[in-house]
């Protein structure tokens, strides 16, 4: 019977292996054969691998359970990404996967040792254990965190894959890709409204792609593959309407209805009006002896291996279940040909069709019967099965078998909604989840659910809605020791260990769960969740435990687990480039990111570039200046209120240096202002800081009624700095603007044609040269660029970028604000006394600098200059014997004295000329001298000429 | 933080899309004590229930406007314009 594999079917009516394209990949070094739409966990069984993983704590040998992503026992590293759900991973040419938690094989693991040492290691044991001698503990440690944990991560694993963040809106989205979740989606497209639909399975269908007796159809049609999901599917797939996320999972569901969603190449952060959860129910396992030998699975599990995967699961099964889910499964699996030893159902009656039909096929139905234990070494071989506590029937029986299926208690998916503590206003429930069965009902409520969230999304109303009531749970636990219970696959808990820990007084679930770890592992509580309930409940009341109730854990995200490269995947905000970027790659200028913008770092070699600047002329982009135009009869106030100095009294045609602090007297930002005209002042900021500074002058503008208008121009002007003995030579061929010496000042400013372009020019020195920052509309930059350079090649002109400037500047002493000044820095600090004007009017900061002003320096930035050519780094101390006393803000190699020279912080009674400093050169104290005035013509005459 | 902020200007959306200004403060005037503007400078009621607030769109139209907003839930009672008169909407 089996084909292909050894332990694959006959193709299976709408499987999802294309049998046509055969792929193979490797596990633990051997080759793997399957097919496209395969799972390695499909693939590795079809060959017969039975074991797949090793549990977390007794190294004990696990198989598949629920091969739906929820479960521990699959998890494999493939290539460098650990804890990989084998189960969902689809098989590619290639892919090489490993197993975990096994030395030195999966079949063969050492460490199994430690499930004979069990009783050496009780629930809680490091807590108890360990504590004398004192030195035990530092072994025990090491020796745990050695042992413990799931996979490893590579320190050296590269980026792949990278993940990247997006943001998709909908007026609904809909949760689960089943039936309910299909006709959701369908009634909120024909209502009109935008609908999106996730769901983590790679098709839509929900549970009806695997279980063929299910839906309610019974005419054999869902049999064939082709029912009633496909043709929902179909719909939706036809409509325009709907946006279909498929392979994504929800993690997350936060407030005002945002969804986090974890995708192949990222999180999506989908924002909805209205959410409808139709996220089904979630199969649970049952609780006995040696629940978790390699053979025992849900019941699901084993429809999705023969029916999505043409996987048999078992060649002779039994089906121990709780609800008439369990029935459907054996006939679905006696269909596809395995043989069914036994249905062991512990309630009364099993009156439903599905029981009939097997009893007439010959299978031996067991009610009020449950499985007590499970037998076996590594592999499930026979099933212990008695009657429940009560029944009429006595004495145990035993089934051999080589597939035990669990079908507990089909709990609802409802963890999203409980992250929300249940009260989340715009939730809508439909489907399984709230108890909706068979599917004409569950298709029903999805359309209502629909229907309603449309309307809801368009009206902006909303309601909160509680999920199903779970029926009072309160199993009767089975008797004996149950060391080898399961509860929790993930931490390896059994139910001997809650049993104990609830004796030694953890009487609340809260408590109970972070002591023994139960729901804390991988599956956070998606297979133990409820058992752990079941339990406190039938505890409950006894032994003086109090009332735990049908508490649960409390549900928080991540629902599944997400890598944390995905969490930190890059925020799409693009980097800022400037106009004349193609200019600066033409020159193969080294780039570097600069706040939000890339600039050139240098063009070659930053002190040729210097040179040039200092010697002929150079050319700079400071297109990444912050500009704005602060227009209107209020302008010149508004100013005034938010620089130190004033600039009310600034004649039209001039220009001043501006500083700016916040009310507290910190340096925020410098910059330059222009009077244009009466009522026009044209501002620049520190590049980088174009946004802030807009928000900050609108922020002290905002419900002001006065006339008053910032407009930010930064992207609209471009910008270059022409500076150096030649400047005046070089723009004189472009422009007939008188540009000498009288009749184009010093800090003056004037409009006009610069190469037939109209530019503003603003005659300042940045870099202690004469020179115009000439401004003109963004799109002639290239034009002038190239214009300028052409004008300029007959006097030597160089394009310099930011580290000839950072020099330059430095040379001159020039501060550049957020370099050289931090988060306390005032300007009496930086000794901009002179751009303070406290005999002015209030203004932002005013408070501050008085309160600064009275108590005197207790830091100052200065000068210094080193011995020779060396120089520290910049941010390194400054000392004064061994005692560390300021730090080096910016510190490099003076071309104009061929000597080490920098700016520092330092205590005030250091601040004077000629007194020496350590800076630290390496590790190496070196003596430096201080000086209060620039290193390269102090008197500013370059500047002026 | 995922709670959505109604601009006055823009309508509803994300706060990811806002800059935080803080609670609205009262500014001390000139010529006040030291003790008021270290007062203004450094300490905060930092209420836990509703207070008021500068917010800013940033990624929007870039203007500051007033929000009331619950501390303990991020639940928001309003927004309004600077100089307008505060409207708590029922929830």
């Amino acid at each position: 019977m089996p084909a292909d594999g050894k332990y694959r079917l006959p193709p299976q009516p709408g499987e999802a292996i294309d049998r046509a394209s055969p792929v193979e990949f490797e596990f633990d070094g051997r080759q793997v054969k399957g097919f496209r739409g395969d799972t390695i966990a499909s693939a590795l069984y079809a060959e017969g691998t039975r074991v797949f993983s090793r549990s977390f704590k007794y190294h004990r040998p696990r198989g598949l359970l629920c091969c739906s992503g929820n479960c521990p026992n699959c998890l494999v590293t493939v290539g460098e990404e650990p804890n990989v759900r084998a189960c969902t991973r689809p098989i590619e040419p290639g892919l090489q996967a490993q197993s975990q938690n096994a030395w030195p094989s999966l079949g063969f693991d050492v460490l199994s040792l430690l499930d004979r040492l069990h009783w050496l290691m009780p629930v809680g044991f490091y807590y108890k254990t360990l504590h004398r001698p004192k030195a035990l503990w530092l072994l025990g440690r090491q020796l745990i965190r050695r042992v413990g944990g799931l996979g490893s991560i590579d320190i050296n694993a590269g980026h792949e894959p990278e993940f990247s963040t997006r943001n998709l809106h909908a007026d609904v989205a809909v949760v689960g890709g089943g039936p309910a979740g299909m006709a959701a989606a369908l009634a909120v497209a024909e209502a009109g409204a935008s609908v999106t639909l996730v769901d983590e399975q790679p098709a839509l269908g929900g549970h009806l792609r695997y279980a063929r007796r299910d839906g309610g159809v019974g005419d054999g049609e869902n049999r064939q593959g082709n029912g009633p999901a496909t043709g929902l599917a179909d719909e939706v797939g036809r409509s325009a309407d709907i946006r279909t996320l498929l392979g994504a999972t929800v993690f997350g569901l936060y407030q005002d209805n945002l969804l986090a969603v974890l995708t192949g190449d990222g999180v999506v952060r989908l924002r909805a009006k209205h959410v409808v959860l139709a996220t089904g129910t979630q199969e649970s396992p049952l609780l006995f002896e040696n629940n978790d030998l390699p053979g025992i699975m849900l019941s699901t599990a084993a429809l999705r291996l023969a029916s999505l995967y043409g996987v048999l699961p078992g060649r002779r099964a039994v089906v121990a279940t709780e609800t008439a889910e369990g029935y459907r499964t054996a006939l679905q699996l006696l269909d596809a040909g395995i043989e069914i030893a036994a249905v062991v159902d512990c309630s009364e009656s099993a009156g439903t069709g599905a029981a009939e039909e097997l009893r007439d096929r010959g299978v031996a139905i067991l009610t009020q019967h449950r499985v007590v234990k499970a037998s076996g070494r590594g592999r499930v071989k026979g099933a212990v099965v008695a009657p429940v506590e009560g029944a009429s029937a006595t004495g145990t029986r035993k089934f051999r078998c080589d597939l035990l299926l669990m079908s507990g208690y089909h709990q609802p998916v409802d963890g999203l909604l409980h992250q929300m503590g249940a009260t989340q206003p715009g939730v809508t429930l439909a489907g399984g989840v709230c108890g909706a069965e068979g599917m004409e009902e569950v298709t029903r409520q999805g359309r209502e659910a629909g229907l309603k969230a449309a309307e809801a999304a368009s009206t902006g109303g909303s309601s909160a809605e509680a999920a199903r009531e779970d029926p009072a749970f309160s199993p009767d636990l089975p008797a004996g020791k149950n060391e080898r219970t399961y509860v929790c696959f993930c931490e390896d808990v059994s139910l001997h260990d809650i049993e104990q820990a609830i004796d030694e007084g953890f009487a609340d679930i809260q408590t109970l769960k972070r002591y023994t770890t139960v729901t804390m592992g991988p599956c956070q509580g998606k297979m133990c969740g409820r058992a752990l309930a079941g339990i406190c409940s039938a505890h409950s009341g006894a032994d003086g435990v109090g009332t735990m109730g049908d508490a649960y854990t409390t549900s928080r995200p991540p629902y599944q687990p997400v890598p944390l490269a995905a969490l930190a995947g890059r925020e799409r905000m693009p980097m800022k480039r400037s106009p004349l970027d193609q200019v600066h790659r033409r020159l193969g200028a080294t780039m570097v990111e600069s706040g939000p913008w890339l600039r050139p770092h240098n063009y070659g070699s930053p002190a040729d570039e210097c040179a040039a600047v200092r010697e002929r002329v150079g050319i700079i982009d400071v297109s990444t200046l912050g500009k704005m135009e602060v227009l209107g009869s209020d302008g010149p106030q508004l100013l005034d209120r938010l620089y130190t100095y004033r600039f009310s009294d600034l004649a039209v045609g001039r220009i001043r240096y501006g500083l700016m602090t916040s009310d507290n007297g910190v340096i925020l930002d410098d910059g330059t202002v222009a009077r244009l005209a009466e009522d026009r002042y044209f501002v620049t900021t520190t590049s980088g800081n174009a946004d802030v500074i807009e928000e900050w002058f609108n922020w002290w503008n905002a419900g002001a009624a006065n006339n008053a208008h910032v407009v930010n121009v930064t992207a609209a002007y471009g910008a270059v700095n022409v500076a150096g003995p030649r400047a005046r030579e070089t723009l004189a061929k472009l422009t007939g603007i008188d540009l000498s010496r009288r009749g184009f000042r010093y800090m003056r400013s004037v409009e006009g044609e610069v190469a037939g372009v109209p530019c503003l020019l603003l005659r300042i020195g940045f870099v202690g040269e004469t020179g115009w920052e000439v401004h003109f509309p963004a799109e002639y930059a290239e034009y002038m660029w190239d214009a300028i350079m052409d004008a300029g090649s007959e006097f030597g002109i160089s394009p310099f970028g930011l580290e000839a400037q950072r020099i330059l500047r430095l040379e001159k002493g020039h501060v550049i604000v957020g370099q050289d000044t931090d988060a306390v820095s005032t300007p009496y600090d930086v000794g901009s006394d002179w751009a303070v004007r406290l005999d002015k009017d209030d203004f932002i900061g005013r408070g501050g600098l008085v309160v600064a002003s009275d108590r005197g320096l207790w830091q100052r930035l200065v000068g210094f200059i080193t011995q020779d050519a060396s120089y520290p780094e910049d941010g390194t101390p400054v000392m004064s014997g061994s005692r560390p006393i300021g730090r080096v803000t910016s510190a490099r190699l003076s071309p104009t004295m061929k000597q080490g020279f920098g700016l520092a912080w330092v205590p005030p009674e250091f601040a004077r000329e000629g007194e020496a400093i350590e800076v630290l050169i390496g590790d190496r104290p070196v003596t430096a001298r201080v000086t209060l005035h620039p290193v390269y013509d102090p008197e500013g005459h370059r500047l002026r000429s | 933080m995922s709670f959505l902020l109604n601009c006055p200007n823009c309508g509803e959306r994300s706060v990811n899309e806002f800059r935080f200004g803080g609670e609205v403060l009262s500014r001390p005037a000139q010529g006040s004590p030291e003790a008021a503007w270290s007062q203004y400078f450094y300490f905060r009621p930092n209420v836990a229930g509703v207070q008021q607030e500068w917010w800013n769109h940033r990624y929007g139209c870039r203007r500051w406007f007033f929000a009331l907003r619950d501390t303990t839930s991020n639940a928001v009672r309003g927004t309004f314009w600077p100089g307008a008169q505060p409207q708590e909407e029922t929830a």
